[in-house]
């Protein structure tokens, strides 16, 4: 019986393999809000490079700072030049895990709540961050969404006080993407 | 009142109210209409590739911020929600086929709706 037990699990492991599959995106969204005292400002990225493998958990973001689209112009060559810096940095990276992809099944139409934890690059700093999530698996793709906080002194970002009551020091960041299976 | 005082007041008016239309003209500025912008350069999609993966630095120190007109044969168009990008692909990467992805302005959107053969 144990054999068998151990057998059965055995077997299910090497299916779990066989299913092993990498979703990725190249038009991936990300948006962020500042809620400023004097205005609101808000930016948005539609071309987002994630890659997430179902079997390890593993989840990966690229980002080209440059991409982010403001809506006034002005806006998004100050947010390039003075606080970004994204000709130093160009780009913005998460690679991390998904701590609890073991109790997901991606092979039918469901949503699961994602626990995501690895390194945040932005700006030329890494910290470690652990955000919640969603992965709605809906005909073969996977639509993961998140919504965080992110403090910009704690990536370097600096606001000079001429400008502080025009910008959020903390910003809230919505994550977007619509992965498809590698073929 | 004196004359002078105001000639003064009046001058001090015309430049408080010329600063604030220069100001509100300088935070509004439009963004680049790439569509009407003449090209900085005209290049071909494998030509583009080739200089970016060869030196980065440099091609990022000749392109960033210009206008580039590409032709070249277009191997898939991706489509999103409210986005339309043709892709030139030349090899493979951790996030799918990489190479030349061109994001279509919104008119070019409007038109893929009216003509989904085009």
């Amino acid at each position: 019986m144990k054999k068998l037990i151990k057998i059965a699990a055995i077997l299910i492991l090497i299916s779990g393999n066989l299913f092993a599959q990498k979703y990725i995106t190249k038009n991936g969204k990300i948006s962020f809000y500042s809620d400023g005292e004097v205005e609101k400002i808000q930016a948005t990225n539609n071309q987002v490079n994630a890659a997430l493998d179902t079997t390890t958990g593993d989840i990966v973001f690229k980002v080209l700072i440059k991409s982010f689209e403001f809506e006034k112009a002005l806006m998004q060559e100050h947010f390039n030049d003075n606080y970004l810096e994204s000709d130093l940095f160009p780009n913005s990276t998460f690679k991390g895990k998904v701590t609890n992809i073991i109790t997901m099944s991606f092979n039918k139409n469901a949503t699961f709540s994602a626990v995501i934890t690895g390194d945040l690059t932005i700006h030329g700093i890494t910290k470690n961050v652990t955000e919640k999530g969603t992965f709605e698996i809906k005909d073969g793709k996977i639509i993961g969404t998140s919504k965080f906080n992110v403090t910009l002194s704690d990536y370097g970002v600096k606001i000079p006080s001429v400008v502080s009551k025009n910008i959020a020091q903390t910003v809230l960041v919505n994550v977007n993407v619509s992965l498809e299976p590698v073929k | 009142m004196k004359n002078w005082i105001k000639i003064v007041l009046i001058l001090i008016g015309v430049a408080a109210i010329t600063a604030l239309i220069v100001y509100k003209f300088y935070i509004n500025k439009p963004h680049k209409d790439i569509e009407k912008a003449d090209a900085d350069f005209t290049v071909k999609t494998e030509n583009l590739y080739k200089e970016y993966t060869s030196n980065k630095t440099h091609s990022d120190s000749l392109y960033n911020g210009k206008v580039i007109e590409i032709s070249g044969k277009i191997d898939k168009v991706e489509t999103t929600d409210s986005l339309v990008i043709l892709v030139a692909v030349f090899s493979q990467d951790d996030f799918g086929d990489a190479g030349i992805r061109c994001t279509m302005l919104p008119i070019k959107m409007m038109l893929k709706k009216l003509l989904p053969e085009l």
